[in-house]
């Protein structure tokens, strides 16, 4: 940095350093990693240009990774136009097929020579890219983007679709062997005078919101608050933590939970308690090979929060239980959709982009195959006769066929719940179909209100309110698709109509918002219902459907523990001197 | 005013003489540090559950409270002491020479009153070193917290350079006169000395003087400390341009009230009525006014804009200012000071340095007030307000309170030993009183056509 320093780098000497011991430790070239990296700050000052930089390492880049597909001179207008000099689109010339992760590709050229050599990169364009991409090392969140094989474990929480019995509160307590008081789940009813008119229930589920933006994360002053690159989980590292509260503060919502004093559960305990599983439910692996203590209550003078459950997401209690939490698992409505934020047919992606889809399907109950073959051996092919056999109501059936007409392509992929439950449907259904009746026949479909009678031909009126969906919705506005209505094998079934059933049946959120998305801090949690306003005040008792002085929940040493809303009120009996007064 | 000489004598007084009070002082402020070092073992054994804190939003508190609020009162008064200094030094405002090294030495001790706070607030103070040091290089891009401590240090390595480089001149010359036991801090503090380096080190401490100037107001009280609340954007009574300027203006009020609390005692002490003399006082007062002005507009100008039509979250921030006693006491406190200070420049004969040490701990207490309030108002009315249930209940605990006195403890403590070893009143400024110019002015700019004119040093 200063004039005397031999380094290239604007960070200096002792960055540059750190940088070449990072490279050191790959199996990479460390030279040409260092090489490139110096050639890339000449770029930065305009003394080499890309396309030359690119021509004199085409070879090496080639022969150290294997591929190489940066622009030579013939493609480098071309990507001028497109590459904008960012960062991530730079690391992706250095990819050979396009499908490996921007993660993976900085690992394999070096973590330094990513950082020094790209992070200089990114000021021919973008100056503040530098500083951003200069820090890129272990502990950035590696899913900011939101691209292609990024990871970001999130929720949808449905607030309409919450009793208020608080099971969350309790089995996230009891799963980590919270103090009491401790709620990193909270789960509180609202009171809004600002809004203008509330279609629920105003209810607020709250867990730790795990943003990919998080302001804890960036004012913490040790690193023990971070993001986990594999998934984007926002954890304390509470061997590092120096409990300062600061992340407390810098939290716009409230989530952390200092631990003030001695937890009452000893480690010894939630270890024992856990020795049929496969770790410890405290300790898990960063993804880089170390383990970091993150999970389970925090020990005395750090910061604890909603983890979002890292153990399970890493398998320590076995494999069934990746992919939930604890909260979510014990939510009798199944309000809570936990799953990856960046995949479109994860749980949570899937239940907040057609909520009343999602809230069909937690609630139908579709009988098995195997049931309905049994069930329906030596019934009639026709409708009647089939819900009759099968013990279903016409609503039932018509609920799963438009829960399949409005799955689309994506019917049963993504590997939660919301697939699972699009299984079964879908097998249901084709045991019906199997048994003769056919679903996707205009009669039938007709009969269960999801399409025209197959003799009318009313023309399309364009009227998408759709009050009576049987009568007017009768054609699609695309014209695509006219064509084959009249032929009964190409009969398309009305998705607007289904989708019309599912609304019906389960109702449309007042909205779908994220909390405080103003502060951008891109939190990763989706709620469906009533958006608390600034005015929003919680009221009193705090439990909604229950209240928290009624329930209880058990620790790792068997005891029972009384849940408090207010958790001053528990460690208002250790302060010294309480005068019982407030300023 | 007196008319009696300063001599050499005056100030090594305090070295040279030990009465009553002073070990009645000693005692009271060894007892009061002494108190909450016990407290802050037993806090230490307990955990942070002994103070009045709790979590903010579902947890029902304040997470930070009075050790968070003396924190930023000491690093206040410490980093307006040294602006003091500095401009004694650099822009030659040689009638507050006497107290100036005062106001140096208020820096160190206040500086390391707020570093103890630090720790005592802290959940694991064991990991300071391993946890901060060794992700300083990450953090330091990011972490508020990160740059204040990185900041303080260096104020602290700074002011302690400054004063460590003016004393050699002292006590060179005074040397026979010090007391033989702590000859090996004389030695070390003088080690290398002669008499050549005097115009070296007084064109060193300028630039020093320079620096101090320069970085304190933008970057300590008017920059990190600030910043900590300032880039928040969910406490709307925090976040916001303002704090830089109106957390500069409480602390040069504050380290005014305190270098006069100081200047008086020692007067009072060693009769230093024509050293510290009254005109001091005067201009300090004054200067105490101006600041107190600065404050009061900066809080004026958020009044202002938390009212007129402020954001939901904002109004209620702002409304509370309007009617909490924490908030309108140490307002009209200032207030009355500004308008006592306002009538002495009318009548002069208003004026008395009792009233200037009042209109001083009034300040003093007004300040530490405010920022209480200050960071207590951040967590009770944030922008996600929606806790009502759980709303910020803090009292501070008796263990946080007897903070207070421990670590002014702490700081009378640190005076009263350094002024047994150490001149606390810089041999220039005697020279100065008795009209021996020769050393000390435009030293910056002429510097090579002095270095003959040495003081004397008298026996």
């Amino acid at each position: 940095m200063s004039a005397d320093d031999e380094s290239f780098h604007p960070l200096g000497e002792e960055w540059e350093n750190d940088l070449e011991g990072m490279l050191d430790d790959t199996e990479y070239d460390t030279d040409l990693g260092m090489a490139m990296a110096e050639d890339a700050m000449r770029v930065t000052r305009g003394e080499l240009s890309e396309a030359d930089f690119h021509e004199k390492y085409h070879d090496d880049v080639l022969e150290e990774f294997g591929e190489d597909n940066r622009p030579t001179q013939e493609a480098y207008e071309k990507a001028q136009e497109e590459a904008k000099g960012t960062v991530g689109r730079m690391l992706s010339r250095f990819d050979g097929d396009g499908e490996e992760p921007r993660r993976d590709v900085m690992k394999k050229m070096g973590a330094g020579a990513a950082a020094v050599g790209l992070g200089a990169w990114a000021t021919v364009d973008d100056g503040e890219q530098q500083a951003a991409a200069a820090q890129d090392d272990e502990d950035e969140s590696g899913a900011p983007e939101g691209g292609e094989g990024d990871f970001q474990w999130g929720m949808a929480i449905d607030l309409e679709r919450c009793d208020g019995c608080l099971s969350c509160v309790t089995a996230c307590s009891s799963e980590n062997n919270l103090d009491q008081g401790v709620n990193w789940m909270y789960v509180l009813e609202f009171e809004d005078p600002g809004a203008s008119s509330t279609t629920s229930r105003n209810r607020m589920v709250r867990p730790c919101q795990h943003c990919t933006d998080a302001p804890c994360e960036k004012v913490c002053p040790t690193t023990a608050r971070h993001t986990r690159d594999s998934d984007g989980l926002v954890l304390t590292d509470y061997d590092v933590c120096i409990g300062c509260r600061y992340c407390q503060v810098a939290c716009p919502y409230g989530v952390n939970y200092f631990q003030w004093d001695e937890p009452d559960i000893s480690t010894d305990e939630i270890a024992e308690f856990h020795e049929d599983h496969e770790g410890d439910h405290m300790t898990t692996d960063d993804g880089y090979g170390s383990e970091r203590w993150v999970d389970s209550r925090a020990p005395r003078g750090v910061m604890s929060k909603c983890t979002m459950c890292p153990t399970r997401q890493d398998g320590q209690m076995g494999d069934e239980m990746i992919g939930t939490t604890a909260c979510q698992e014990a939510c009798p409505p199944d309000a809570i959709q936990f799953g990856n934020m960046h995949d479109e047919t994860s749980d949570p992606q899937t239940y907040a982009a057609n909520p009343a889809r999602g809230r069909t399907l937690a609630q139908i109950n579709p009988p098995s195959a195997d049931e309905l073959e049994e069930d329906l051996e030596g019934a009639d092919d026709d409708l009647e006769s089939v819900l009759e056999a099968a013990e279903l109501d016409e609503e039932e059936l018509a609920l799963m066929i438009a829960v399949q007409i409005t799955g689309g392509d994506e019917m049963g992929e993504g590997d939660g719940n919301v697939a699972e439950l699009e299984n079964d449907v879908t097998e249901a259904l084709a045991a019906i179909e199997d048994h003769g009746l056919g679903l996707a026949s205009q009669e039938v479909l007709a009969e269960l209100d999801l399409a025209d009678e197959p003799d009318l031909e009313e023309p399309a009126d364009g009227d998408e309110e759709g009050v009576d969906v049987d009568d007017e919705d009768d054609e699609e506005e695309n014209g695509d698709d006219d064509e084959d209505e009249d032929d009964d094998n190409g009969f398309e079934p009305d998705e607007e109509a289904a989708q019309f059933l599912l609304e019906q049946f389960a109702g449309t959120p007042a909205s779908n918002f994220k909390l405080l998305e103003e502060q951008g801090t891109n939190p990763n949690i989706i709620y469906l219902g009533n958006e608390p306003g600034p005015q929003a005040e919680q009221i009193e008792p705090t439990g909604t459907g229950v209240n928290y002085e009624d329930i209880s929940y058990e620790r790792a040493d068997g005891e029972s523990v009384e849940a408090v809303d207010n958790r001053k009120d528990v460690l208002d009996e250790g302060t010294v001197g309480d005068a019982g007064v407030s300023l | 005013m007196s008319t009696k000489s300063p001599t050499e004598a005056d100030i090594l007084r305090p070295i040279q003489n030990v009465s009553k009070l002073y070990f009645i002082m000693f005692a009271l402020a060894g007892l009061a540090l002494g108190g909450f070092l016990v407290a802050w073992g037993y806090q230490l054994y307990q955990g942070l559950v002994v103070t009045g804190l709790s979590d903010w939003g579902s947890g029902g508190g304040v997470t930070w409270g009075l050790y968070i609020g003396a924190f930023i009162w000491w690093v206040g008064i410490a980093h307006g002491g040294i602006i003091l200094s500095a401009a004694v030094r650099l822009l030659g405002m040689e009638r507050y020479m006497p107290v100036a090294r005062l106001a140096e030495l208020l820096t160190l001790a206040g500086l390391s009153a707020a570093g103890f706070y630090i720790l005592v607030h802290m959940g694991r103070p064991d990991r300071m070193v391993t946890s901060v040091l060794g992700h300083y290089h990450i953090t330091v891009n990011n972490s508020p917290l990160v740059w204040d401590v990185t900041v303080i240090t260096a104020y602290f390595v700074l002011t302690a350079t400054y004063l460590a480089l003016t004393i050699r001149y002292d006590v060179t010359r005074l040397r026979d006169q010090l007391p033989d036991r702590f000859d090996p801090i004389y030695d070390g503090l003088t080690l290398g000395y002669s008499e050549k380096e005097d115009q070296i080190i007084d064109r060193m401490v300028w630039w020093v003087a320079l620096a101090i100037i320069i970085m304190a107001p933008l970057l300590l009280h008017g920059g990190v400390i600030p910043w900590l609340f300032a880039v928040l954007p969910n406490y709307p009574g925090w976040f916001g341009a303002v704090q830089g300027p109106q957390f500069l203006t409480i602390a040069l009020t504050s380290a005014i009230s305190g270098v006069i609390l100081l200047s008086a005692a020692f007067r009072r002490a060693y009769d230093w009525d024509h050293i510290i003399t009254d005109d001091i006082f005067r201009g300090l007062l004054l200067w105490l006014g101006f600041f107190c002005m600065l404050f009061l507009w900066l809080q004026l100008q958020q009044l202002t804009a938390g009212s007129f039509h402020p954001t939901i979250d904002h109004g209620e921030a702002t409304a509370s200012k309007f009617t909490h006693p924490l908030y309108i006491i140490p307002i009209g406190g200032v207030l009355g000071v500004l308008g006592f200070i306002f009538a002495t420049t009318i009548r002069p004969a208003l004026f008395t340095k009792l009233r200037a040490m009042v209109a001083s701990v009034i300040v003093l207490t007004a300040t530490l007030a405010e920022k209480l309030y200050f960071v207590l108002s951040g967590f009770w009315y944030p922008s996600f307000s929606i806790y009502e249930a759980t709303p910020g209940d803090y009292f501070p605990s008796a263990i946080e309170l007897s903070s207070l006195l421990g670590t002014i403890g702490l700081v009378v403590l640190f005076f009263l030993v350094v002024a047994k070893v150490i001149p606390v009143v810089e041999l220039h400024a005697i020279e100065h009183l008795r009209g021996d110019h020769g050393h000390g002015h435009e030293h910056e700019h002429e510097p090579v056509e002095e270095s003959t004119k040495q003081p004397e040093v008298e026996a």
